[in-house]
């Protein structure tokens, strides 16, 4: 088996668990703001250092950890679907930036990797966010009859998922302003 | 603070549904989430409480473990009930008191849908609570086998998801670590201006991707000194075993899916 693909397989499971354990630790960092966690932050870090692919599966691999062990709500087959597996894999697609977020790397132009990273890591977390405002119309569809719930499930969803995906943004940025070499996989 | 995060809620025991090879389990709780949806009167619904209850005996699990991993949905259980009761207008009134009617299709389907849930909750529960994550990739991986004929990775995905099991609870004592190591330096990531919390999360950060970078390149090494090649041909240390009791337990998810289908006809 090629040695970069193997590593690359052991780096997206290790982050998938960094991943997991930040999601936990988000409610002692930030009491006020329920799950405000940094578990996108792994997955956009994959997503850029080894390619969409990579973001993808890192995504999809802690959806999984939240089914199996850290007791996710999976109350309709179609919802636990959208909720864990899609929407965290979905965060992955911020590496469609990964090409633009490289070059700058490479020229040294810091204001330009992070425009990158603004712009791919806003499309993984809007996704996101998406995801699981359509989970939340799924079930209350399938739980409560008739009733209008789109903008519920729009501002319940938008309550902590705006203010993630603007954390996972500047965090996600800081790092890579003062850690440029974790974008390369070769150190 | 880490020592508040329970991790995982597998609890060991030597129950007739612990000893249940994960792909009989895996096979049943899949069954069971789609034939709960077949249920549509007091007999059907009945039928899936009673069922859920013998699951219940079965795993010996204690009552208090089941009622703990249903306290967090306890609140949208109790909106969906009362959303129901409030809202539908059909069959006789039960009970009006100035603006509140309470209908008796209402309170049934109320009833209805908080049962389903309970169920549906109790059941998966019960499967993570009998089940060590591990032996659940395991079994996952058996049964999404044919998935390779279409070019899936199904051996890579198992294999990434058994080390990220390995490295949770190591990866928890590092962030421990890490952020008592940095509050010892000052860094105060509890409370202060918000600007200055999440710039105290990037020293956090850096130290433990960097020791992970480090640990993923140590064990893919580690992989392929000693011969890693891929799924092909590869034998396992823990071996999956099915017996007697797991064809049982798929029989009874087949039973009851007849069981409710007969009731949802002729009752």
């Amino acid at each position: 088996m090629n040695k970069k693909r193997l590593l690359m397989m052991i780096e997206i499971a290790i982050f998938a668990a960094i991943g997991f354990v930040l999601d936990k630790l988000s409610f002692s960092l930030w009491p006020q703001g329920g799950s405000i966690s940094l578990v996108m932050v792994p997955i956009v870090l994959m997503a850029f250092r080894w390619g969409t692919m990579a973001g993808l599966v890192t995504g999809l691999l802690i959806g999984g950890l939240q089914v199996l062990i850290g007791g996710a709500y999976v109350l309709t087959p179609l919802q636990g679907f959208i909720d864990y597996f899609f929407a965290f894999t979905a965060v992955g697609l911020a590496g469609v930036m990964r090409g633009m977020m490289i070059a700058a790397n490479r020229r040294g132009q810091t204001g330009k990797m992070i425009v990158a990273i603004t712009i791919g890591t806003f499309i993984g977390g809007l996704l996101k966010y998406a995801a699981h405002t359509l989970a939340g119309i799924v079930f209350f569809a399938e739980y409560a009859g008739k009733q209008n719930v789109y903008w519920y499930s729009i501002v319940y969803n938008g309550s902590y998922m705006i203010p993630a995906i603007i954390l996972t943004i500047i965090v996600v940025a800081l790092l890579f302003k003062s850690a440029p070499r974790i974008a390369n996989p070769k150190n | 603070m880490m020592d508040k995060l329970i991790f995982g809620r597998f609890i060991p025991g030597d129950s007739f549904v612990h000893r249940l090879d994960p792909r009989a389990k895996l096979i049943f709780v899949f069954a069971f989430i789609f034939i709960v949806f077949i249920a549509n009167n007091t007999a059907t619904y009945a039928a899936l409480l009673i069922f859920t209850i013998l699951i219940i005996l079965l795993s010996r699990i204690k009552l208090y473990f089941l009622i703990n991993g249903l306290k967090p949905i306890l609140i949208l259980m109790a909106f969906t009930f009362f959303l129901h009761i409030f809202f539908t207008k059909e069959g006789d009134i039960l009970y009006h008191w100035k603006f509140i009617t309470i209908y008796e299709e209402g309170l049934r389907q109320g009833i209805f849908i908080s049962v389903r849930f309970l169920v549906l909750v109790f059941v998966t529960t019960v499967l993570t609570l009998t089940t060590s994550p591990i032996s659940i990739t395991d079994g996952m991986e058996v049964l999404l086998n044919p998935l390779k004929k279409l070019k899936l990775p199904i051996h890579e995905l198992a294999l990434m998801m058994s080390i990220s099991l390995r490295f949770i609870p190591t990866l928890m004592d590092e962030t421990d670590k890490i952020m008592k190591a940095q509050t010892a330096r000052g860094s105060d990531l509890t409370s202060g201006p918000i600007k200055e919390r999440i710039k105290a999360v990037v020293p956090l950060l850096v130290p433990l991707f960097v020791s992970a970078f480090k640990r993923a390149e140590d064990l893919a090494t580690a992989m392929e000194v000693r011969g890693y090649r891929g799924g092909e041909g590869r034998t396992r240390y823990r071996q999956l075993k099915w017996h007697v009791r797991d064809t049982i337990a798929v029989l009874s998810i087949v039973v009851m899916g007849a069981v409710l289908i007969y009731l949802r006809k002729y009752s």
